[in-house]
């Protein structure tokens, strides 16, 4: 089994993290107006946003765009890959710029990527060539119709 | 529709920022352009949807959120926005898309749930079901994440 990395995270780390989920405004100083809420200093708040950076508890502050709205195309393709074989087609799957998520499911269709490409052109160019890796047993794309939710967020206990 | 300048700070901005007081005067410096300036598009970006959100990024396996469950159900077609909407109702739920059927995969919904252990991830698909009893349903555990990245642009 996984190993699982004991990390042990302070009250106010948690609070932090929750503080973060939420969407952080586009001002001058926006690290202060948090610590504000969270009743700390600045550089406490900036010190222990590093430290979880370095911990690897936070992967990147960054902007979450909506691929669509930019006129890119995201989709969701799954493959069905014999055991065997699946880390190095993953592996190669990884490869393209494009792939943002890459999961092995215990489902006949075992691994399962998500693409953010720039048209559909580009989707079709690269199912095409993983059509030829003769370790990929089918692979078929599951576009969305329709986006009832998009809410990531994981909320850490602090009581 | 976006200049090149929107290019720009749109490829910046989606990947991990700099770890400073002042986050987007450096980012500003990078892109060669005034703080307000930059501070202006983001804000621009936001109020009409381009950009959902601008936040941190966790690694959930390391705050415990060990397991990620993909449930796929098949719904019928004329009960997919009722259902699809009681699901994204679940706090647990992070993601909720109607998706296109394969010939070999007669599923049209998808909700990701996340949770510490297998058992509360189960106990949330228990609740979606009673809900909609729907029983035609597999729940897909990740063993294994290759990947998890931000997308580029």
């Amino acid at each position: 089994m996984c190993l699982r990395p004991r990390i042990k995270l302070s009250l106010l780390d948690k609070r932090i993290l929750n503080f973060l989920q939420e969407d952080i405004a586009f001002v001058e100083r926006p690290w202060q107006l948090i610590a504000k809420k969270l009743d700390i200093k600045e550089d406490q708040l900036l010190k222990t946003i590093v430290s979880l950076r370095r911990q690897g508890i936070i992967r990147r502050i960054s902007a979450v765009f909506s691929p669509r709205k930019l006129s890119f195309v995201p989709t969701l393709v799954a493959a069905k890959i014999s055991p065997k074989y699946i880390e190095k087609v993953a592996r190669r799957i990884n490869l393209y710029a494009e792939v943002t998520h890459n999961y092995r499911r215990n489902a006949e269709y075992n691994l399962w990527f998500t693409l953010i490409a720039r048209d559909t052109k580009r989707i079709a160019q690269i199912i095409t060539r993983l059509k030829k890796d003769k370790n990929i047993k089918k692979i078929s794309e599951f576009p969305a119709i329709k986006i009832f939710k998009i809410n990531v967020r994981f909320p850490l206990n602090c009581s | 529709m976006f200049s090149k300048l929107d290019k720009s700070i749109i490829s910046l901005i989606s990947q991990d920022i700099p770890y400073v007081k002042e986050p987007f005067k450096a980012l500003s410096l990078k892109l060669g352009i005034r703080q307000g300036v930059l501070l202006k598009r983001l804000k621009y970006y936001k109020d009409n949807n381009f950009l959902r959100k601008f936040c941190v990024s966790l690694n959930h396996r390391k705050i415990d959120y060990w397991h990620n469950a993909m449930v796929v159900w098949n719904i019928p077609e004329e009960f997919v926005d009722k259902v699809g909407s009681l699901m994204a109702a679940f706090a647990q739920v992070t993601h909720c898309y109607q998706r296109e059927k394969a010939s070999d995969w007669n599923y049209n919904l998808y909700s990701m749930i996340h949770g510490r252990t297998k058992k509360e991830c189960l106990d949330v698909v228990k609740c979606i079901c009673k809900k909609i009893g729907c029983k035609d349903y597999r729940v897909l555990f990740s063993s294994e994440e290759y990947k998890k990245t931000a997308a580029k642009y």
